[in-house]
Order: structure tokens, then sequence, then C-alpha cells
């Protein structure tokens, strides 16, 4: 029995890390309707950023924070605009660029075996003074990077939440992802709301990063895992909806963690999968998406 | 112009044809041999390190004078990256063999990678040396072109069965429960299968017997239920991002057992003991060879290697800086790079000493079915030493190191 109260706790644990690398692409697809395939790209820049940042200062990881996630929206907000914005321009007329999410595979791939290519293959771990400490609690473990992490997806969430409704910006982010000519026409610049949004997106994976590294490794391809899980959650949470994405990555940990005690590790996938295309039949909008395609 | 359009293709293709023929009837001055292993991916570190010990050993062959049958004829090396991919495997196992016109390939560490591509390389005749891939099947299949150098998977289990028995003897200690943690591909599960067997001889109780994917992004789950089993030794087969995940994880979460028997592959690699560090003290790994083994020539081989590349040697590069040679003595008693004279050479061969000499045994010698004879195994414990970790041979007793007495069970964290 305590053997699955502390699966549960550990699932929910990773899980709101798993939200967290999904809060950005969730954003991105909610605002600009593209699926950006470049994510888990994304969150390896943000580890190599942290892990190098951590290896040649020594300090703690989650000082890295003020550091790495400026330096994640910069890039998101660049690659936005330098790369992806002339694709929309060409496209203006379609709701759905497709050619974007083509462009975006191949931003996945230039960046994977460009840090190949500069970093080589091995896998590295960045020793920090949180890593390896666990809680103790009625017999049961908890990493302690991972609990840090979990608060800190809980108070970004909040952040993200609040900034979206409540903040100007964030009103303009919804009005665009609502409709972007109407919000056009009130006056708000829909390639400006679009670079932000993509810094957004990025900078949550720079945050996500910083949490991930004190306790897992870098190396080039290490954004694929994260990507696919991503996709999975922001499909069960809904397209678009942050709390939807916090909800589905919980929801994919608990499946993981809980599912591993009653059978193998290797048909815990199999189960993951499964529930995914459950959902898609069942309420193809995931939890907290929108039911109407407009 | 226009009249001349329907002759434009014929005329190109045929002096294709002409060309090719001219190429064909040519000697060859560079032997090409083909090298599937995995360059990206969770095995890279050690498909990299059997690049450079391949590397090493071309290079020597080459500065010395080549193959002097074929007239000094130098020694190509051609790599494609696997990915650790059994699909990737076949695809560049056929373009080695059609577009490059490789004489032969070696390959692919992840045994299921091999199995495929040796059955590509069978189909076309074209020898194929395997240095480390032990799924017993890859020479179990009446093939004929393909040759193994390390011991099979079968061999690697008994002898850690064997070498439990003997500790358990030395040490007057008793082992009741096993767990088994292997990735669950062709390799994880030919050792599994192997253990299962083992454990029902030898009459221990089997309490965990668990697969799980080597790319999983997190392993807590499985170490959750190894804790829960309350093992007294585990044994694992790992690739080394999930050894250094579940190592890390297993020393966080406090799982005490009384040893852990590893089978190689990742927690051979020197990447996982960087990334593992004090968290592997005490973990017992079965190789085909060790650093710190008695044996002519070793180690000045691996000071050369290790100025050169910045770390020891281990089971993969020496076993595929020993292919080199075999491959290096095969061509020189052919004396010809047609595939089926390297073939009956390969099969009737004995490559002993020399630079094959550093071993754990005297000779490679191949039987009917491509499988190494002599292929020997050693097991290693991993201790600490200053600020690195270090693996000291213990088993077989005869060439353990000398002054060590191995830690058996190990202490409780």
């Amino acid at each position: 029995m305590l053997g699955i109260i502390e699966a549960m706790i550990n699932g929910i644990l990773m899980g709101s890390i798993y939200g967290l690398t999904a809060v950005g692409l969730t954003l991105i697809f909610g605002v600009m309707k593209v699926i950006n395939f470049a994510h888990g790209s994304i969150l390896m820049v943000g580890m190599f950023a942290a892990y190098w940042f951590v290896i040649l200062t020594g300090w703690n990881p989650y000082f890295a924070i003020p550091v790495v996630v400026p330096l994640l929206f910069w890039f998101g907000y660049s690659m936005q605009s330098v790369i992806i914005k002339p694709i929309f321009e060409a496209e203006k007329d379609v709701r759905e660029p497709i050619t974007v999410i083509i462009v975006t595979t191949g931003i996945w791939y230039v960046l994977d075996n460009l840090a190949l290519m500069i970093f080589g293959a091995e896998f590295r771990v960045a020793k920090t003074s949180v890593t390896g400490k666990v809680f103790e609690f009625y017999e049961m473990y908890f990493l302690l990077p991972k609990v840090i992490g979990a608060g800190i997806t809980l108070v970004c969430g909040i952040y993200l939440y609040w900034f979206l409704k409540h903040s100007k910006m964030g009103k303009a982010i919804r009005a665009t992802s609502l409709d972007r000519e109407a919000a056009s026409l009130m006056g708000i610049k829909q390639a400006k709301i679009y670079n932000v949004a993509f810094g957004l997106g990025s900078a949550c994976c720079g945050m996500a990063a910083c949490v991930l590294i004190p306790f897992y490794y870098v190396y080039p391809t290490v954004g694929v895992p994260f990507d696919i899980k991503a996709f999975i959650i922001v499909v069960l949470g809904g397209l678009g909806s942050i709390p939807g994405a916090i909800l589905g990555g919980i929801i994919v940990g608990i499946i993981e963690n809980v599912g591993a005690q009653f059978m193998a590790a290797t048909w815990t996938e199999l189960l993951l999968y499964g529930v995914f295309l459950f959902v898609l039949l069942v309420k193809p909008s995931g939890l907290f998406g929108q039911k109407h395609d407009y | 112009m226009r009249m001349f359009k329907p002759f434009v293709v014929p005329v190109v293709a045929l002096a294709m044809l002409a060309g090719s023929f001219g190429a064909v009837q040519a000697a060859p001055d560079t032997v090409k041999i083909g090298n599937i292993i995995p360059l990206s991916g969770p095995s890279a570190s050690v498909g990299i390190q059997g690049k450079q010990a391949r590397q090493m050993a071309v290079d020597e062959i080459n500065s010395a004078g080549g193959i002097k049958a074929l007239g000094g004829a130098k020694l190509e090396l051609l790599f494609a990256d696997s990915k650790g991919d059994p699909t990737v495997g076949v695809t560049e196992a056929e373009r080695m063999i059609n577009s490059e016109k490789v004489h032969l390939l070696t390959g692919c560490w992840n045994s299921a990678v091999t199995y495929p591509a040796t059955q590509v390389a069978e189909r076309y005749g074209i020898p194929f040396i395997v240095p480390v891939s032990v799924r017993d099947t890859i020479t179990e299949r009446g093939f004929k072109n393909v040759f193994r150098i390390a011991a099979k998977d079968g061999w690697w289990a008994k002898d850690q069965f064997v070498f439990l028995d003997d500790m358990k003897k030395e040490f007057n200690v008793d082992v009741k429960k096993v767990a088994f943690v292997y990735e669950n591909g062709d390799w994880g599960v030919g050792f599994a299968e192997k253990w299962a067997e083992l454990a029902k001889e030898r009459g221990y109780e089997v309490v965990l017997n668990e697969p799980y994917p080597s790319t999983a992004s997190d392993l807590t789950p499985v170490v959750i239920k190894l804790k829960r089993a309350k093992p007294d030794v585990v044994f694992m087969t790992s690739n080394a991002a999930d050894a250094i995940l579940l190592t890390n994880t297993m020393a966080e979460m406090k799982v005490n057992v009384k040893a852990i028997i590893s089978s190689g592959g990742g927690h051979a690699d020197p990447s996982f003991l960087a990334a593992a560090g004090q968290n592997a003290e005490y973990l017992f790994d079965i190789v085909e060879w060790e650093a710190d083994l008695n044996r002519p020539g070793l180690k000045e081989t691996n000071d050369k290697y290790k100025q050169l590349y910045g770390h020891n040697l281990n089971g993969e590069s020496v076993d595929a800086y020993a292919a080199m040679y075999v491959i290096k003595e095969a061509l020189e008693q052919a004396g010809s790079t047609e595939p089926e004279a390297l073939r009956k050479t390969l099969s009737e061969i004995q490559v002993c000493g020399g630079k094959v000499g550093l071993l754990a045994y005297d000779c490679i010698d191949f039987d009917e079915s491509g499988q190494n004879k002599n292929a020997s195994l050693v097991i290693v414990q991993t201790r600490t030493k200053g600020k690195e970790m270090d693996r000291i041979t213990v088993w077989p007793k005869n060439v353990r190191r000398a002054g060590y007495t191995p830690v058996f069970p190990q202490p409780e964290k």
C-alpha cells in the first residue's frame, strides 16, 4: 500500500515537471495555432545553458533561472521573428499554416545535430548542491530537486494564468488566439504578439530546464522523450489551456508511476499511449480545451 | 540539337556501364572496412570508443606498411551511425555493401542491431566480424559469414551465477532472493531468459523480473518496485543512460541489497562511472576485459590509447582493436579481398599473441558457427579511488588484482 502512495506522490512530482515543459507548447499552439516540433530542442538548449551555468559558476542551479529564462525568452523571440515570421507573412490568408510545422521540424533537426557536433554525444550530469538529496517521510523517499521542481511549476502555472487573465499583454495574447483579424482591428500588432508568445513558451522551457538539471542528464537529443510526452499532455489537457497542461502532466506522471507498480515498466508506455488514444476518441478537445473549432 | 535528345540518356548509361567495368578489374590498393556502430543515442559513448580503437589499430597497421600480401594495400575505415536502431543498421549495411563496396563489415555493439545487420551481410556473402554483441542467436543461425570475438550471453550469464556461488562460499553469506532489472531490447531480454533458467537450477527465488525501456525519462517507478521487493542480489543489464539513472536513483532511495551484479554494456562505459560516481561503489560488473589484467603489451597499448583519447580501453574498444588485427591477419593469409577467400580464411584462422595477446586469453579461433572458442570473462568491483572510480578485477580468483579483497555483501546505505 505504501508503495502505491509513494508511486502516486512521485507521479505527481514528476508529472508537474512534465507539465511545465508542456505549458510552453500549449501556449504556442493556443496563440499561434502552430504545432512547435522544435519544442524539445528548445528544452535541450535550455538544459545545456543551465548545465554550463552550473559547471562554470558552481552555484545553485536555481540561481540559473534568472539567467536561463530570459536567455531562452530571447532565443524563442528571435527564432520566431527571424525564421518563422516570414513564413507567416507568405501564408497570410491561411488559418493554420502547415509550412510552419515543417519549418519547426527542420529547426528541431538542425538544433539537435548542431548540439551533437558541438557538444558530442556523451551524457553529462551536473553535480549540484541539491543533487541526490531526499526527503524521508514514513519510509517513503522523495527526491528534493523533484519536490522543488513541482513547487516551481505550481508557482509558474499560477503566475502565467494570472498574467494571461489580467495583464494587458496577457489579454492581447488571448485576443489574438481567439481571432487574429479582429485583434489586429483592435490595434494589437499580430507579429509582436506572436514573438512574445513564442518567447514565453521558450521561457517556460528554460524554467523546466533549470528544474531538470539537478537530477537529469543532458545530451543532444534529450528533448525527444520530453517532447513526445509534452504532445500527449497537451492533447490530454486541451490545446491552449495552461491549467490543462499542468493537470495533464500530473495525470501522465501518475499513470507512469502507479502503472509501473502493477506491470513491467515496458508496459506503462503502452498504457500511456492507450490513454492518449482513449481521450482522443472520447473527448478530442482534451480536458479543458475549447469545444468548437473556429 | 533537338534530335540528339533521345540519344543522351543511352549514351550516358553506356559510358557509366563501361566505366564501372574498368573499376572492378583494377587491383585494390585500399581495403575498405565498413563499421556500423552507434555514434548517437543511448550507446553513443561506447560506439565512439569503438571507433577510436579501430582508428588506432588501422593507423598502426597502415604506418607499419599495410597489407604486405596485397602489395602494401592500406586499410580504410568507413563509419555508419546506427543510432542504436535496428532499421538504421540494416539500411546502413545495405548501403555499405552496395554503394560503398566494402570488403568487410564490423559492428554493431547493440545486439538488436547486429542481429539483422549480419543477416544482410550473409545474404550478400560479405564477412562480418562482431567484436562484442552477445546475443547467443547471432552465431546460432547457421550463417557462414558471421564471426564473433566476445563470448555469447549464455556464457556471461552462467559466469555471473558461478561468481555469486564463489562469493557466497568465500564470505559465508547466504543469498535467497534475486531480482532482475534489464533493458527491454534483444540484449537485456536474452540475459533475463538465461538468468531465469540459472536461478531456477540453483533454487533462488526471483522476487522481481522487470524489463524497462532504455530511453525512459524517469526510472523512479522501477526503483520503487525494486525496493519493495527486498531482494538479496540484483542482476542488471543496462545501457549507459539508464544505468546512470538507475544507479543514482537506487542510491537516493537507499535501496539496500547484498550485491548488484551488472552485465557490462552501459555499466562498463566510462561516462557511466563519471556520472554516477560514488553511487556506483561496490557494484560488480562482468566484462571480457579490464585495464588491470596482467597481459603482455596491455599497459603500453592502454597508455597509448589513453594519451590519444583521454580514457582507458574497455571491453568494446579492446575487441574492436583486436578485430582490426584479425582482419589484417586474414588479409595477409588469404592474399586477396575476394569475399569467399576471406570468409574461408577467417573460419580457419588462429590469431595468437602480438596485439591480440592483450585480451584476457591467448588466441582468437572461430568455431564452425563463427563463435570465438576461447572468449572468456572477468568480474570487476567498482571502488572509489581519490576523485575517480576504479574498476578492480576480482574473479576468477587467479586473475584477482593483488592485495585486494572484494567487499561482499556491500554495506548498508
